[in-house]
């Protein structure tokens, strides 16, 4: 294996985390894992992640949809992809009415739901680094 | 017990001999009396006051009673009113509470009558705010049925089957044939479980009429294509052969495609569901009187008469339904509503033992006719 990936995850339900951060331990990702957005922000400004996997109904409403949107203005952070995993696909078109299929936050992201299937998960991941660091060599 | 605010009573009466002996009989309990001479004061003390209780003279100078009243129960009709009728016509009586008033009391009156009739209306105010309020807790909870729901029960099923995911993974190898069996048991029912909450998400939270903000043309044949992809692997499971057929070129259709073909689903995976093993499900589009029309047949067990009209109703459930199969009628439902915020209809035909036909019929647009 190339370079271990590192990948952090904002997700305030320490039982998900557990349950989704070993599946990616497993595969050999490096996992970071933040319980709250604001130590999210944190490690985000602190580290470099090659992918965030950001839960949006975090606290008391849809925190992790203002980390989207910190990290959409952000020139540095806006080409972290990122994975979108929610318990609220259902209810995310009326949460962003007029939006195609789910909004997209940032410029590279994709959306899935709560509980995600490991290999799933695991194409998820990868294809998303790979599309980042595609566009990243393109452009240098 | 918590302190209650006083309760509030006007009385709008132009003769001050009634206002202040009314209120020397309220005097001593939990109100708060406030007296109108006219009808612009009274008015005027009931927009300020928000009372719960309000007498009204119906014989005044200046705006009639009658008036008064109708404008009290154009502010906040959750006001009760009574009125006062000099002259105990039956009449006059009968045609304030018409307009809103809760009763009426004949002059001349006792206190006795006074205070059970102030009784009376505070009770009945007590009431009205309390269906009220139930009325608002109930929309209010209905609101946030899909935020409470998702959250509360959603979360913790989520979190669970990630762990087995997970954990199925990590065990690889390491349980027996029988553990693993159990295993792969428990994924099921969870996931079965989270399937039938997004579903009862789907009928009380989303207002499935917004779907026509979204529509757009869609070819038929398309429609039915991809609700069969999506129903397949359950028919090749069963041995159940899925057969279309298109009667010619089929006008397109106005709607939107992710729910339609939601609906298909539902319908095509019932006629699975039920049929019996080896058999065959046929999906048949035609036009007919401006309408396209899908029936979908199958060989099954079929629905008895009388439960048929229920079928589509909500949350009806097959009572034939074999336990290994998971049956939630909800999906019908959801199907029937998607259709019908497509225009068009849903009907079924069936007879028990020989099979069962839904057939939709879904408007062509006019002027699209001929593609």
């Amino acid at each position: 294996m190339t370079v271990q990936k590192k990948l952090l995850i904002i997700d305030d339900d320490p039982d998900f985390v557990e349950g989704i951060k070993s599946i990616l331990d497993g595969a050999g990702y490096d996992v970071d894992v933040a319980y709250n957005p604001k130590s999210g922000l944190q490690a985000l400004q602190s580290k470099f992640y090659d992918l965030l996997l950001l839960d949006i109904m975090m606290g008391r409403g849809a925190e992790g949809i203002m980390i989207a949107r910190k990290l959409r203005k952000d020139s540095k952070l806006r080409e972290m992809p990122v994975l979108i995993i929610t318990g609220i696909r259902e209810q995310m078109a009326f949460l962003f009415p007029g939006e195609p299929v789910h909004p997209r936050f940032v410029a590279v992201d994709e959306l899935v739901e709560k509980p995600v299937e490991p290999k799933m998960l695991l194409e998820k991941v990868s294809t998303l680094i790979e599309t980042a660091e595609a566009r990243k060599t393109k452009s240098d | 017990m918590a302190m209650n605010p006083k309760e509030k009573i006007i009385i709008i009466d132009d003769e001050e001999v009634v206002l202040d002996s009314c209120s020397q009989i309220l005097q001593g309990r939990n109100y708060d009396v406030f007296t109108a001479q006219d009808g612009a004061t009274g008015l005027k003390l009931v927009e300020e006051l928000k009372p719960d209780l309000v007498f009204i003279d119906l014989k005044m100078p200046g705006i009639p009673g009658l008036e008064v009243l109708e404008k009290i129960h154009v502010q906040d009709d959750t006001v009760v009113t009574i009125v006062i009728t000099g002259y105990a016509t039956i009449d006059s009586a009968v045609e304030a509470m018409k307009n809103g008033a809760y009763d009426f009391l004949p002059k001349p009156f006792t206190p006795d009558e006074f205070r059970l009739i102030t009784k009376r209306g505070l009770e009945r105010r007590k009431l009205v705010v309390e269906a009220l309020t139930l009325r608002r807790e109930k929309e209010l909870l209905r609101e946030n049925f899909a935020a409470i729901v998702s959250h509360e029960l959603k979360s913790p099923l989520g979190a669970i089957q990630q762990n087995l995911f997970a954990m199925t993974g990590e065990l690889a190898g390491k349980l027996s044939e029988n553990q693993n069996a159990r295993l792969e048991r428990m994924k099921i029912r969870i996931d079965d479980l989270i399937k039938l909450i997004n579903s009862w998400l789907r009928v009380y939270s989303v207002d499935i009429s917004k779907v026509k903000e979204n529509f757009a043309p869609i070819q038929v044949p398309d429609l039915v294509t991809k609700a069969i992809e999506n129903v397949e692997p359950h028919a090749v499971r069963k041995d159940i052969k899925l057969i279309t057929h298109f009667a010619g070129q089929l006008p397109t259709i106005e709607g939107d495609e992710m729910s339609l073909i939601e609906a298909l689903v539902n319908i095509i995976g019932n006629a699975v569901k039920y049929s019996f093993p080896g058999s065959q499900v046929t999906i048949e589009s035609t036009e007919k009187d401006g309408m396209v029309e899908i029936d979908i047949s199958d060989k099954g067990v079929g629905i008895p008469e009388d439960e048929l009209q229920n079928v589509l109703s909500d949350f009806y459930r097959g009572r034939s339904n074999k336990s290994d199969e998971n049956s939630h009628g909800i999906g019908l439902t959801i199907s029937r509503k998607i259709i019908e915020a497509h225009n068009g209809v849903i009907q079924v035909t069936s007879k028990a033992n020989v099979g069962t036909i839904f057939t939709i019929r879904i408007p062509v647009p006019q002027g699209a006719g001929e593609k």
